[in-house]
């Protein structure tokens, strides 16, 4: 029999917060995503709506344009509720093409090449993965809602004055929750179909066809069904309910008002909840023997 | 309560649905090289799986070091796995693929630096590190593979076919940086289907067949206690005759075939150290014995006398 005298001595330095290591996949990808020109140049375009929005807010405080226009009652148009939740429903667009591009490429490629159990042999939960991977949606959607959303707001609020800020106060909390159930959603829809369907091409036009017609088919069973239940299958008329009840829009004479914002937060709560179940079911740490 | 110094199986089962994984599993691995040595589909993997805590079991219980699978942030720092595949997230180089991993590990970016040097150095890979692994080799990808699953300083080292696709120059140096590691106690588990390394580097052995253990231990103990195959000793001497006549009175000798070129013979005995001293015997009474060596004490004969028959039988 052998006899081992025991010499080996393992790595014994400082690690790293626990918290901060699902960082560190959100860096990699996000380093990769930057390499493309294309996805670069899309997310430059998206500060387009961005920048003319910042520019109405100016003139519609310009007292040289007011003044050259003649304006009635000083301003060009009112800057309210409905201003920022139509600005956050451009940007909503763009975050569908967004995550329907980017969002197939962060799982499919580690299922597809076998690398999750190399992942999760490390102290790496499941949930850390996902975490970092949903970092990386989340990142980008934030940069195209939220932050510009927010940057407005403070515009407006500069040059209007502290009484119409907390008067409103309620409009920067909508533009902050509003863009983070959308990026929640979006992120965890775009995780779970790439998690389901490895080719990228697939999954991509899975998650835009899980959205738009989705939508379309909801508007076929509402018709059919005399109901309005098959709004449950639109993402896009979901969130606008839910941005109408953060905005405090009013709900009557407009379209879909039978639908209830209640029934609209369930439905994103259920497709979040069923997106996680999937992700459960398919991010499985063993090494799949072919 | 489970050494803390050896990798314990207790009656461990896993089932896929009802599919069986492994069926019963009760080992205790010291330090040192075992090798998993089993047909396709016999549970190396799964075990494997088992041990870095991928896996649940469905019954028993697993103790790694004194350590529970279900206790990641311990169990990781001891355990270092070298997939059975290829598992590459895309685009990276050799030394990113390291270094990266490290990173996830918990290192600093200095020390995951020098950790991954070191290791790749380990692996004698350092003039391609800075190439994607897109373009390397089949024995290079190994190769990285073994640097990322020893960089971070694992006490035990698990590798799924780590000796597939590399060159024999680039398999003697591994099983040469195998035997360094298991010398300073670590414990290295090795799954392999060529035999004959495994009997060259093993100090122990792990024989599965349909998710069963069916032998563990050191070869020649395992074969020992194998009485329904009989061992096999040559002889190779100047009076074969003589000796088969002499040894064939013995109950536990059950065939004596003397060579065709005169000068040696085949033994079949079940008690192989009753043999030896009865050859010293002869050996002292006039009779010139060049060698005696067993002929089938060695994984091969282990795995055809053990798996071979139900291997075939399917």
């Amino acid at each position: 029999m052998a006899v081992y005298k025991r010499s080996y001595r393992g790595y014994s330095g400082a690690y790293t917060p626990e918290w901060s290591r699902f960082l560190i996949l959100t860096r990699y990808a996000s380093r990769n995503l930057y390499r493309s020109k294309a996805i670069t140049g899309f997310l430059i375009a998206c500060w387009l709506p961005f920048v003319v929005t910042a520019l109405l807010i100016y003139l519609n405080h310009n007292a040289t344009i007011l003044s050259m226009l003649k304006t009635s009652g000083g301003q060009l148009f009112s800057i309210d509720a409905k201003f920022f939740k139509n600005f956050l429903q451009i940007q909503l667009s763009a975050a569908f093409i967004v995550t329907a591009f980017i969002g197939p490429g962060l799982i499919s490629p580690d299922l597809g090449n076998n690398a999750l159990v190399l992942y999760f042999c490390r102290p790496f939960s499941r949930a850390e993965y996902v975490l970092g991977k949903l970092a990386v949606i989340a990142q980008l959607l934030s940069l195209l809602t939220w932050i510009p959303g927010l940057i407005l707001f403070g515009i407006q609020a500069s040059l209007v004055g502290w009484t119409w800020t907390i008067d409103n106060l309620f409009i920067a909390s909508a533009i902050f929750l509003g863009s983070v159930i959308l990026i929640l959603v979006l992120s965890l829809l775009a995780l779970a179909l790439s998690a389901w369907v490895k080719w990228k091409p697939v999954a991509g036009a899975l998650v835009l066809g899980v959205i738009f017609l989705g939508a379309g088919f909801g508007a076929a069973i509402n018709g059919v069904m005399r109901t309005q239940l098959g709004h449950l299958l639109s993402i896009p008329i979901m969130f606008e309910k839910v941005l109408d009840s953060l905005f405090r829009l009013d709900q009557t004479n407009r379209i879909y008002s039978e639908f209830s914002p209640a029934l609209a937060w369930l439905g994103l709560l259920g497709i979040a909840g069923a997106c996680l179940y999937l992700l459960s079911r398919k991010l499985r740490a063993y090494e799949v023997v072919r | 309560m489970p050494a803390n110094d050896q990798i314990v199986f207790e009656n461990v089962s896993k089932f896929y649905g009802e599919v069986l994984g492994v069926n019963r599993v009760n080992v205790s691995i010291p330090p040192g090289i075992t090798s998993l040595v089993g047909p396709n589909g016999s549970g190396k993997t799964t075990i494997m799986n088992l041990m870095t805590g991928l896996l649940q079991p469905t019954r028993g219980r697993i103790s790694v070091l004194g350590i529970a699978p279900n206790e990641p942030e311990r169990l990781f720092r001891e355990v270092g796995y070298c997939t059975q595949f290829d598992s590459f997230p895309k685009g990276l180089t050799g030394y990113e693929f390291v270094y990266s991993y490290l990173r996830v590990y918990g290192c600093r970016h200095q020390e995951a630096e020098d950790l991954a040097w070191r290791a790749i150095e380990r692996v004698n890979l350092v003039e391609a590190a800075k190439r994607k692994i897109a373009g390397y080799s089949k024995g290079m990808r190994q190769r990285i593979k073994l640097a990322q699953s020893i960089c971070h300083g694992p006490s035990v080292l698990i590798l799924d076919e780590p000796l597939n696709g590399l060159d024999p120059l680039a398999r003697a140096e591994t099983i040469a940086l195998f035997r360094a590691l298991a010398q300073d106690g670590m414990h290295v588990i090795i799954s392999s289907h060529i035999l004959h390394e495994v009997d060259a580097i093993s100090d122990q052995v792990i024989l599965l067949s349909n998710g069963y253990v069916v032998a563990e231990g050191q070869i020649r103990g395992v074969r020992n206690e194998m009485q329904e195959h009989p061992m096999q000793i040559l002889i190779r001497c100047n009076k074969p005759s003589e000796v088969a006549s002499r040894i064939f009175a013995q109950e536990h000798v059950v065939e004596a075939q003397i060579h065709k070129d005169g000068l040696g013979l085949l033994v079949r005995t079940r008690d192989a150290d009753k043999f030896y001293l009865m050859l010293n015997h002869i050996a002292m009474n006039g009779v010139g014995i060049e060698s005696v060596a067993p002929a089938d004490d060695d994984v091969n004969s282990l795995y055809e006398y053990l798996i071979g028959s139900d291997e075939a039988s399917k």
